[in-house]
């Protein structure tokens, strides 16, 4: 059985959409975050669906560096938030007002 | 579209979520229930809860958490070397030694600096 | 890979970023073994074998200009020329960060400059979108820990999180547009997407101008082009002083010369979908921002105190006067190519220099308002003058090589028939006149609290400081046209395809 290309690039829209969106109404870091990976994997999607489309491999390729780049973003990523933790006892965006003009 | 296959998968999940149901309502219809404060508090061992139920979690797992998902990532790039790895010939073992190398570089750098002290 | 691959031809065309990788291990290992004592010696190892690979490109390349690496990278002089730039921008980083108390004697500062270099450097020969990923995440993921570098100043942690934060989601937003372009033509290749357009989406030009538009949110968060330009001047303020200026440098020429690189192969001016003609319809919307851009840039710099925010707001505007140059790209001359480049390398020594400045002024005050710099000339003559000399080329005022920048990018757009381009251009550099001359006048004839207190110059900022000064110099008088035909050359190089 098949599904058809549209099928997938409409879920990976929808997932992309649905994390832009968490980015920009979420006010917890780690849920911004969080989102940020659903937009990424989004793209992960779209790239592995095209590529058994096109029958051929440089989607693949290209997920498995996403994959790790996400990673290394998501260790500096929860580092920061602990770092901002440590020193405002908060992980609300909002909070963060230190620098404005 | 041929989503008559996924029928089966449907029935399924349908036939479940019935019986869960059913077992749930009846229990709640004709079993005993006499509520107090100490059977709806939380069980700690019979005594008296205190503080929330959940707890912060020592930063420490944090870092050791970040710490395995840096190495346990990266190793996905062994994956398609393994699977060519008779076409790549020499130069393809050379160049993941290459990879090991400074994926290395990094677990010592961790080590010496403490990251896998749990003190 | 074919099996006829040979490593050898293929290995000079990465021969700076495979030295920055061993660079970046000694440099590890120098932390880890060379003890505490010379910490602070690691700066200079890293500037010196910064300035050594920097040379590398320039003697040591493939005979032929083409891709390698499977058509990973791009040998050509365009891109030697962005590495060059970068590398050098770099390791004069390594060196105003000796004398930095709190980021100098750490050893990992310099790693992850290095690293960030690696990433810079990359993307400065992309010629593939994977590589203009990973690229660009080598660069940005390495400055957001940079950012935040002072782990114990909320300042400083913030705004690596808000830097994070804001990069992440463009570079989402950025891959996504990625993987839509490798679904319509099925390459990744940025020299042989453009040539499966047609056929793949027939006479609708709507989804590829979906794609041009999610790639201008990450290039555009990168050169902090308005509307993605909300964290410049908070990470500019607080991150490290020499993070700073490595991000309004190093990052940002980069970025620019991947910009130029993508723009050009992947939306060619022979590229007509429908009725269409997508070169036109980026030139229009890159000309639009170019001037939203240098206006919000130049009119908010006008009300700032603190000098970093002053130069956060300065750089999204000369990122806007780079803009115009890079909108003059429609004319298919290697001018406007050459001017964009000319520019953001006299922009690397201008701003290392008033960074440099700014650090030394920081580290002995503790300030960093602009009215506490009064006395300036008289607390350090050459301090003051080194600043008075980038400030002037910011200002675009000869003999300091920033007046020949905007001349030759001002020209490329009357070149390109945007004379009305080129005017608002002007007008705006003659906006920035009045704040970057009021902190001249600061120094030289205010007086402040600390107008006793005498700054001393250490050998290893005086050499920044000197290095920087000269070749702005340099390049605003004798230099600016040998260096602009060289970057030419490099730009015939580029629009050959």
């Amino acid at each position: 059985m098949e599904v058809s290309i549209a099928s997938y690039i409409m879920l990976s829209a929808v997932l992309f959409i649905l994390g832009a969106m968490g980015v920009l109404l979420r006010r917890n870091a780690i849920l911004v975050f969080m989102s940020v990976e659903l937009m990424l994997n989004a793209a992960n999607l779209a790239l592995v669906a095209f590529a058994r489309h096109w029958g051929q491999t440089d989607g693949h390729l290209f997920v498995f560096f996403v994959i790790t780049v996400a990673a290394a973003e998501v260790a500096v990523g929860l580092a920061l938030i602990v770092a901002i933790f440590r020193t405002k006892k908060s992980i609300n965006i909002d909070d963060l007002h230190e620098l404005q003009g | 579209m041929a989503l008559q296959e996924f029928a089966p998968i449907g029935a399924m999940l349908l036939f479940a979520i019935i019986v869960a149901s059913i077992v749930l309502v009846i229990s709640r219809i004709f079993g005993p229930h006499h509520p107090t404060f100490r059977k709806t508090a939380p069980y700690e061992s019979g005594m008296k809860p205190i503080g929330p139920g959940t707890r912060r979690i020592p930063v420490k797992f944090y870092l050791t958490a970040v710490l395995f998902i840096i190495f346990d990532v990266e190793v996905i790039f062994f994956f398609p070397w393994a699977v060519a790895s008779r076409e790549l010939s020499l130069l393809g073992l050379g160049v993941i030694g290459v990879f090991t190398f400074i994926l290395l570089v990094g677990f010592i750098y961790e080590w010496k600096k403490g990251g896998m002290e749990w003190e | 890979m074919e099996a006829s691959f040979d490593f050898w031809t293929h290995l000079p065309a990465v021969i700076p970023e495979l030295l920055l990788t061993v660079l970046a291990v000694v440099v590890l290992l120098l932390d880890l073994y060379g003890g505490k004592e010379n910490r602070r010696n690691i700066a200079f190892v890293s500037a010196i074998g910064l300035a050594a690979i920097a040379v590398t490109p320039l003697i040591w390349g493939p005979s032929e200009q083409q891709v390698f690496w499977g058509g990973m990278v791009r040998y050509d002089l365009i891109a030697q020329i962005f590495k060059v730039m970068i590398i050098i921008g770099a390791s004069i980083t390594c060196l105003m960060a000796a004398d930095d108390s709190e980021v100098g004697h750490k050893g990992e500062f310099y790693l992850i400059v290095i690293v960030a270099t690696l990433g810079a450097s990359l993307i400065a020969a992309a010629a593939d979108l994977i590589m203009v990923f990973v690229g660009l995440e080598t660069l940005s993921i390495p400055l957001y820990i940079l950012a935040a570098f002072r782990r114990d100043d909320e300042r400083s942690s913030e705004s690596g999180m808000k830097y994070f934060l804001f990069g992440a989601f463009s570079s989402g937003v950025m891959l996504y547009g990625f993987s839509l372009l490798y679904g319509f033509t099925g390459e990744t290749n940025i020299y042989t997407l453009s040539q499966a357009f047609p056929a793949a989406v027939a006479d609708n030009p709507l989804p590829l101008i979906g794609a041009l538009l999610m790639l201008l949110v990450g290039f555009g968060f990168k050169v902090s082009m308005v509307p993605f330009h909300f964290w410049t001047p908070d990470v500019y303020e607080g991150a490290p002083t020499p993070v700073t200026a490595y991000v309004s440098v190093a990052s940002k020429a980069a970025s620019f010369a991947l910009l130029v690189r993508v723009l050009l192969a992947v939306f060619p001016v022979t590229l007509v979908i429908g009725q269409e003609n997508l070169q036109t319809l980026w030139v229009n919307l890159v000309s639009v921002l170019a001037i939203v851009t240098m206006t919000i840039g130049n009119v908010l710099a006008l009300r700032q105190t603190n000098i970093k925010r002053l130069l956060a707001y300065s750089s999204i505007a000369q990122a806007g006067y780079v803009l115009v140059g890079v909108a003059a790209m429609q004319s298919q001359s290697d001018y406007s190519v050459a001017s964009v480049a000319f520019y953001l390398l006299m922009y690397t020594f201008t701003n290392l220099g008033a960074f440099a400045g700014v650090l030394i002024f920081s580290e002995t005050t503790g300030s960093e308002n602009i009215k506490d710099m009064g006395g300036l000339s008289r607390r350090n003559p050459w301090l003051a003058l080194g600043m008075t000399i980038a400030i002037l080329s910011l200002a675009g005022i000869p003999p300091a090589a920033g007046f020949f920048g905007k001349f030759y990018l001002f020209t490329a757009a009357v070149n390109a028939n945007m004379v009305l381009l080129a005017i608002i251009a002007v007008l705006n550099a003659i906006v920035a006149l009045y704040y970057y001359l009021i902190v001249i006048k600061v120094m030289y004839v205010d007086r402040s609290q600390y107008d006793s207190q005498s700054i001393a110059l250490s050998r290893s900022t005086l050499w920044v400081i000197g290095l920087t000064s000269i070749a702005v110099l340099l390049l605003g008088t004798f230099g600016a046209q040998p260096f602009f035909d060289w970057a030419a050359q490099g730009a015939q190089a580029l629009l050959a395809l």
